[in-house]
């Protein structure tokens, strides 16, 4: 129950600090995504509940704190925790080259549902120029956020008292 | 069976979800996002302010001199805007007596109901800030939010607690609005940030005939909810297009905020309270 309490509010503390983050112009004005890199930590490492309960939290607490519908952050998350949980025994989760893969695609795919949501349903017309250099830098700022959260999350823990091994291992 | 079970609970899932994507209920939505946001809230400002304390004691630091002086411009700034102000109410009394005698009454007037920014948007797709204040200070929908260097852009999404403002660089948000010079109306619509992060906008549907020039002042219009007058910007690059029917230019917004600022919601006031 407390590890679950933990993660819930370590999550809440990324969306706090990615809104606190500047949006780099030269990256299209994406912001680096915290919230999606915990949610994947968690989805990783966790049991199949922890997994659904930390995506869908952060899923809400995404797209809650956004404009528009919800929608984009709870159609791309469950996507990628679900991948990640069903690979998650064929990689080394921790190993940095995982990391940065895993964290390549999770820029890619959640800016990708992104756009296509913001489009389909007529919320933001987003030129395509801008669209590409969204999609670019989103790989770019995915591989530099999960292997830094994850690492983070990783030290935090380790230096908590009564740690106690993760459901699934 | 089993199997079956989870493809059906899968398959339930992802169209309920579909469905809240493209078929939003707009006051489900609203109330969706007023929890999350009302449960943040309390985060949002305490983390603001702590920012803003870190950020007060590092300016401190690296001057008392210069905070001294700048409170001591301040001070003077005050008295010259209080007298200003003395100034202004006399001539809205006057102006108010003379309205009354010409049978004016449809004037609508403006209260300003100040806030603090607590946060930036959360993904990078919308140029909005959010206020730690909302429906229970009496902020709706659609209202000017201004700062001390001009319109800002303009109220959204309004929960009990908190208030997104679309920013006027945001490519969704449009306001009436007129070059001061020449009293020529048009649109103004946000174009987003360059890359060197400043906002930008532009006025479209101006007349062809008139003629803009760069530095001209745009102002609002005063037509739909937004009071007139209030400054948006100068008009920097000037487009004409011989063969369409109007003419368009490139402003620079001047209000921009930051995480640290504050700002007014203008709030219309009733017929009622104004007697």
């Amino acid at each position: 129950m407390m590890r679950r309490i933990l993660m819930l509010l370590t999550i809440a503390l990324g969306g706090l600090l990615q809104q606190l983050l500047p949006s780099w112009p030269l990256c299209g004005g994406i912001k680096p995504p915290v919230v999606a890199a915990i949610a994947l930590h968690y989805a990783l490492r966790s049991d199949k509940k922890e997994m659904w309960l930390a995506i869908l939290f952060a899923a809400v607490l995404q797209d809650g704190l956004d404009l528009g519908s919800f929608g984009p952050a709870l159609l791309a998350f469950p996507a990628v925790g679900l991948l990640a949980y069903r690979i998650r025994n064929e990689i080394f989760a921790d190993g940095l080259v995982t990391q940065l893969a895993l964290g390549a695609l999770l820029g890619f795919f959640t800016t990708l549902v992104t756009l296509l949501v913001y489009s389909a349903s007529g919320q933001r017309d987003v030129p395509l120029l801008t669209g590409f250099l969204r999609l670019l830098s989103s790989i770019g700022l995915g591989m530099a956020t999960l292997p830094l959260v994850s690492r983070t999350i990783t030290r935090i823990e380790a230096s908590l008292p009564q740690r106690k091994a993760y459901g699934w291992q | 069976m089993a199997f079956r079970n989870k493809k059906l609970v899968y398959a339930i899932a992802a169209v309920a979800l579909l469905l809240l994507v493209f078929v939003p209920l707009p006051t489900l939505t609203l109330k969706g996002k007023g929890a999350v946001r009302g449960a943040m809230a309390p985060a949002e400002r305490s983390t603001s302010s702590l920012w803003k304390r870190l950020s007060e004691a590092s300016a401190a630091i690296r001057g008392m001199g210069g905070a001294l002086e700048k409170n001591r411009e301040l001070s003077h700034d005050i008295v010259r805007l209080q007298a200003e102000l003395n100034r202004l109410s006399d001539a809205e009394d006057d102006n108010t007596h003379l309205r009354r005698a010409f049978g004016f009454y449809n004037e609508q007037r403006f209260s300003m109901i100040p806030a603090d920014v607590v946060s930036r948007n959360i993904s990078g797709w919308w140029n909005t800030v959010r206020i730690g204040k909302g429906s229970k200070a009496g902020i709706e929908e659609g209202h000017a939010v201004i700062s001390p260097d001009g319109l800002v852009g303009k109220t959204t999404e309004v929960s009990p607690l908190t208030t997104e403002v679309l920013l006027l660089s945001d490519p969704a948000c449009r306001v009436s609005a007129k070059i001061k010079r020449v009293d020529a109306f048009g649109l103004v619509r946000g174009m987003g940030t360059n890359l060197r992060g400043e906002p930008k906008a532009r006025i479209a549907f101006v007349n062809k005939d008139i003629e803009i020039r760069v530095n001209d002042e745009v102002v609002t219009s005063g037509l739909g909810a937004f009071p007139k007058g209030v400054h948006i910007g100068y008009v920097n690059k000037v487009y004409r297009d011989d063969s369409g029917l109007f003419q368009y230019a490139e402003i620079v917004p001047r209000a921009t905020v930051g995480l640290l600022d504050y700002v007014f919601v203008l709030s219309s006031i009733r017929q009622e309270e104004k007697e």
